[in-house]
């Protein structure tokens, strides 16, 4: 049994764990990229971090605001498109392959095009919803807008995982259950909420966590889109542990934030399995 | 088995060079591998060195670095030590300090002090010896539209720049008036070229850039001086009351700021000189042949024009051998003294050449450089940085409390100065 | 009328409210839903390709003026490093989706099928080390390759990627199996079917359009992926996207160039996607 995982958790220790570990090494160190001293300062990376309000105020609500409204809302959308998909129609594969077109672009291309598109000056979207009579919203200056933009951002590179995902498990799904249901003269309704959402559960257990734990540590789109701007109204905590090891070259603090921002994770993810554990029983 | 082979494969390879030298009695070959952001300036340089590269028998890896992650990379593989991976390093007077350390002294390469007053200061070590090699002088000027505003009219003060601007604007003749970048690291582009020419700066006293001078007076932020404050007030009624800027500016990089100028949407910008290429370049402009340079608008406060100019230059790292430190500084020396090459570097890219020589042999031929060299050369002078280790942090500090000035009421921008007074000084040397 | 549709359970399917007063509304309204997802979906590609093929001077008005040129990708192809970069990525994505694959399929149906020590603490492992950013090892990773030699290398690049995929097809795959009723494979055990037997007969054939979908998924994540390809390769091994970086400078972006390139790197994955999402809808059951 240890054969089966044998290959995968040795390239895991090696180009994962060990370099996690140096990492979480540096942050009790006086680590500056430029001049490493490495120093042993025990918690004082993450006495700064937990004391600094910015990191405490907005960078943490930021983040978990980021990381429900994008789960939830992609979840809701992929959901809905792989069931869609699911059933012959004409066209379909036509549809499927475009639905899937956002995987096929890279993420930080993703957010470059749509920065430009919402200029207030050149975009082409703002300027179609002048033309259609919007009134004129700074979707990249002002907190919410921006905020906004990069949930829509992030729930368009990512509807179309879910979308995928929960397709494949929807098809690898036994026949049996459906046609009994048939029999029974189930409708649409109830034959989703009893049959199809249970037999989805464990998968769809796994994507929202996977995609929880990575929503939380989003870095691309915000970065690109707002930088964490207006005057860092949202930023979030990967954008904030890479200014600090990237940007301000502390690598040290930089891991510190990460390494917080990964423990509170860990935390939420354990709560998170269990709730969703449970929604998905009440909906039964 | 395959470093093996590989080591087998390197002692056959050196044995037969071996005879081959013996044979034809040419130099060894040497490699020095180039690490570099791949910008135009920078480009125009590397192709200097690959025509001397070849005369000297050597060969040049380019390794281009996007800038993303250009700093951070460097870094660590100087503080790692590694010696495989470049040879010859793009370098930036933000870091010259950070990176001091690590680079061996060039002080020995030809011509290589042939640079304006105090501009290699921030390379140097702690011996005083400069640690790079210019390649570039980078400024900021002042571009405006030709066809809209004559020369007796381009504005000389703020007021004239928002009374011209709006006058444009009212006429229906430009959309925008002034447009530049004001978000984090653009902040040269808006805030600071007015600053610098409000009689003003980030801290006490003026223009000091000496950090031992500068800890004595005790690093005294001057955020919420007046003269601070009416420059803060002056682009926030560029954006909200007189409207000469686009509201969306303050998120504005150079990208966003050079599309608007150059697609004809705006009179003026503030930019790098090297965008002069662009600006007048029909294949990537609309306004080709409509720009032209002109010295800061001053503020109220203001005694007179100030620039900032500042060196790219090329380092080498101590760690490498000491014969490929040679060839590289032999190499970095034939391109100093390359009169002809460093001109072609001004025609192709409008980046003023490494070396003060060739700036006379222009002055002599090439009236478009006497114009940009007298704006920026016969003007007193400020380093667009400050030369400590915290001051990317404070830059993004200075910056998020300017941008939330503009965000926020008139009557708040001097609360906020005020409230970025102390983390400003904190983010100074002890 | 009754309103006894809208009642749960319904006791026989009869045509809706929408299909009584309007036969046929109900399609409408579906299609035009679809009419609309697909404009949502294609609108920031159908920009971006537009921007492609604008002249410089047009590349951020893209709504203004009509003039198209293919300038842009002649002056990208132009660069031999483009098509290396090009071939380069996709080899190592190819090799990390194959590879992760072969690692962790074993890995994830473990995970669904025993339960005990070693699967508890694997499964916390994998949760554990994924909720760190990547922002925090990518520099330690850098490290280890230079010490390893391996720095700027094929394999230098593909480990890191197979480490990050190890968490999430192992988990991913548990998720597949786990929706695959075991009482198959128990009967195909008392047949006198191997443990192994019954895997490779029975779980792995119902588990087929999740590994199709998870190899589509890994493929264009490596593809597409920015930060180990900037920080863990050199100019021996560019990656496509590395390259493209390359456009961004201290002073600007060359958009341009950029977007040609960006389109021209969603050709293969295109192809990938459509190839491979036969595989998620098909599997081996039909």
């Amino acid at each position: 049994m240890l054969l089966l995982v044998a290959p995968a958790a040795l390239v895991l220790v090696c180009f994962q764990i060990i370099p996690i570990f140096i990492g979480m090494n540096a942050s009790f160190r006086d680590w500056s990229l430029v001049n490493p001293a490495k120093t042993w300062i025990g918690l004082k990376h993450y006495r700064d971090v937990l004391s600094d309000p910015v990191f405490l105020y907005t960078v943490l609500p930021n983040t978990f605001m980021l990381m429900v409204s994008s789960v939830v809302l992609s979840l809701a959308s992929g959901l809905g498109l792989a069931l869609l998909l699911n059933k012959p129609f004409f066209g379909r594969p036509v549809v499927r392959t475009v639905i899937l077109l956002p995987l096929t672009v890279a993420p930080v291309i993703t957010a470059t095009m749509i920065r430009w598109s919402f200029n207030d000056q050149f975009g082409v979207i703002t300027n179609l919803l002048s033309v259609l009579g919007f009134p004129e919203i700074g979707w990249l200056s002002d907190k919410w807008p921006s905020f906004s933009l990069i949930i829509l951002t992030d729930v368009w590179i990512w509807a179309p995982w879910f979308t995928i995902i929960i397709l494949a498990a929807l098809q690898g799904l036994p026949r049996e259950p459906f046609e009994a249901a048939q029999i029974d003269a189930s409708g649409k309704w109830r034959t989703f909420t009893h049959i199809t959402l249970p037999m989805l559960k464990p998968v769809i257990i796994v994507c929202v966590l996977i995609r929880s734990i990575d929503a939380f540590r989003t870095f691309d789109q915000v970065w690109i889109l707002t930088g964490g701007g207006p005057a860092r109204e949202t930023e979030v905590f990967s954008v904030y542990a890479y200014v600090e090891a990237f940007v301000h070259l502390d690598y040290g603090k930089g891991a510190a934030a990460a390494g917080l921002g990964a423990l509170i994770m860990l935390v939420v993810g354990i709560g998170l399995y269990k709730l969703v554990n449970r929604l998905m029983e009440v909906s039964r | 088995m395959r470093i093996l082979s590989r080591s087998v494969a390197r002692v056959l390879l050196l044995a037969s060079s071996l005879t081959a030298l013996s044979a034809v009695g040419a130099r060894a070959e040497t490699t020095l591998n180039l690490c570099y952001m791949n910008h135009p300036v920078i480009a125009a340089n590397v192709t200097i060195l690959e025509k001397w590269a070849k005369e000297q028998g050597v060969t040049l890896n380019k390794t281009p670095v996007s800038y993303s992650v250009y700093l951070p990379k460097i870094t660590q593989m100087l503080s790692a030590g590694a010696t495989d991976q470049c040879d010859i390093i793009w370098n930036n007077d933000d870091w010259g300090q950070d990176l001091e350390g690590y680079l061996a002294s060039v002080e020995d390469v030809t011509e290589v002090r042939n640079v304006a007053e105090g501009q290699l200061e921030p390379f140097h070590n702690k011996e005083g010896q400069t640690t790079a090699v210019p390649i570039v002088t980078t400024a900021g000027i002042f571009f405006y539209r030709t066809d809209l505003v004559p020369e007796d009219q381009v504005p000389k003060t703020w007021d004239q720049l928002v009374s011209v601007s709006k006058k444009l604007q009212e006429e229906d003749k430009v959309r925008w008036g002034y447009v530049g970048g004001m978000s984090y690291t653009n902040t040269f582009f808006s805030f600071w070229w007015t600053l610098w020419n409000n009689n003003c700066d980030i801290y006490e006293p003026l223009y000091e850039r000496d950090n031992v001078k500068m800890g004595e007076a005790g690093w005294k932020p001057m955020t919420a001086s007046a003269c601070q404050k009416e420059t803060a007030e002056f682009w926030w009624d560029a954006l909200h009351a007189n409207k000469i800027s686009p509201p969306g500016m303050t998120t504005y990089s150079r990208d966003e700021a050079n599309a608007i100028f150059q697609a004809g949407d705006a009179a003026f910008t503030v930019a790098d000189t090297t965008f002069l290429g662009n600006f007048n370049n029909p294949d990537k402009s609309k306004i080709a042949g409509k720009v032209g340079i002109a010295t800061f608008p001053q503020g109220p406060n203001s005694s007179g024009h100030r620039n900032w100019i500042d060196i790219w230059g090329w380092s080498i790292p101590k760690v490498i051998d000491a014969e490929k430190q040679a060839a590289a500084k032999k190499l970095l020396g034939a391109m100093m003294t390359d009169v002809d090459g460093q001109i072609e570097q001004w025609h192709l890219t409008g980046g003023p050449p490494p070396n003060t020589k060739v700036w006379k042999v222009l002055d002599e031929q090439d009236p478009n450089w006497v114009k940009m060299s007298k704006i920026l050369f016969d003007s007193a002078h400020v380093h667009d940085a400050y030369y400590f280790r915290n001051w990317a942090a404070t830059h993004k500090v200075y910056s998020d409390v300017m941008i939330r000035a503009m965000k926020g009421s008139r009557e708040d921008i001097q609360a906020t100065l005020e409230a970025g007074v102390q983390p400003i000084h904190d983010g100074a040397p002890k | 009328m009754t309103v006894e549709p809208f009642t749960l359970p319904i006791a026989r399917p009869g045509p809706t409210m929408f299909e009584r007063f309007a036969p046929g509304a109900w399609r409408v309204f579906i299609g035009l839903v679809i009419v609309a997802v697909l404009m949502i979906f294609i609108a920031p590609v159908a920009i971006l390709i537009v921007t492609s093929i604008r002249p410089a001077s047009g590349i951020y008005y893209i709504w203004r003026g009509t003039e198209f040129t293919l300038q842009n990708y002649v002056e990208v192809l132009q660069q031999p490093q483009i098509l290396h970069a090009m071939f380069n990525s996709f080899v190592m994505a190819t090799l990390a989706t194959v590879v992760s694959l072969g690692v962790t399929v074993g890995s994830g149906y473990m995970l669904s099928r025993f339960t005990g020590r070693i699967q508890k603490t694997w499964f916390a492992t994998i949760y554990v080390f994924r909720t760190v950013p990547y922002i925090s090892f990518v520099l330690p990773l850098y490290l280890v390759t230079t010490n390893l030699r391996i720095y700027d290398t094929y394999l230098g690049l593909l480990l890191p990627h197979i480490a990050v995929h190890v968490c999430f097809f192992s988990w991913l795959m548990k998720g597949f199996f786990d929706s695959i009723n075991p009482s198959m494979e128990h009967a195909a055990l008392i047949d006198g079917c191997t443990r192994w037997g019954a895997f490779r007969r029975v779980a792995l054939p119902s588990a087929m359009p999740g590994i199709a979908a998870l190899s589509i998924l890994s493929w264009l994540w490596t593809w597409n992926e920015f930060l180990f390809a900037l920080i863990l390769t050199g100019q021996r091994t560019p990656m496509i996207t590395s390259t493209m970086a390359q456009f961004v400078t201290e002073t600007g972006t060359e958009w341009n160039l950029m977007s040609a390139t960006a389109v021209l790197a969603m050709l293969p994955a295109l192809l990938v996607t459509i190839f491979g999402q036969k595989y998620v809808i098909r599997g081996l059951r039909m």
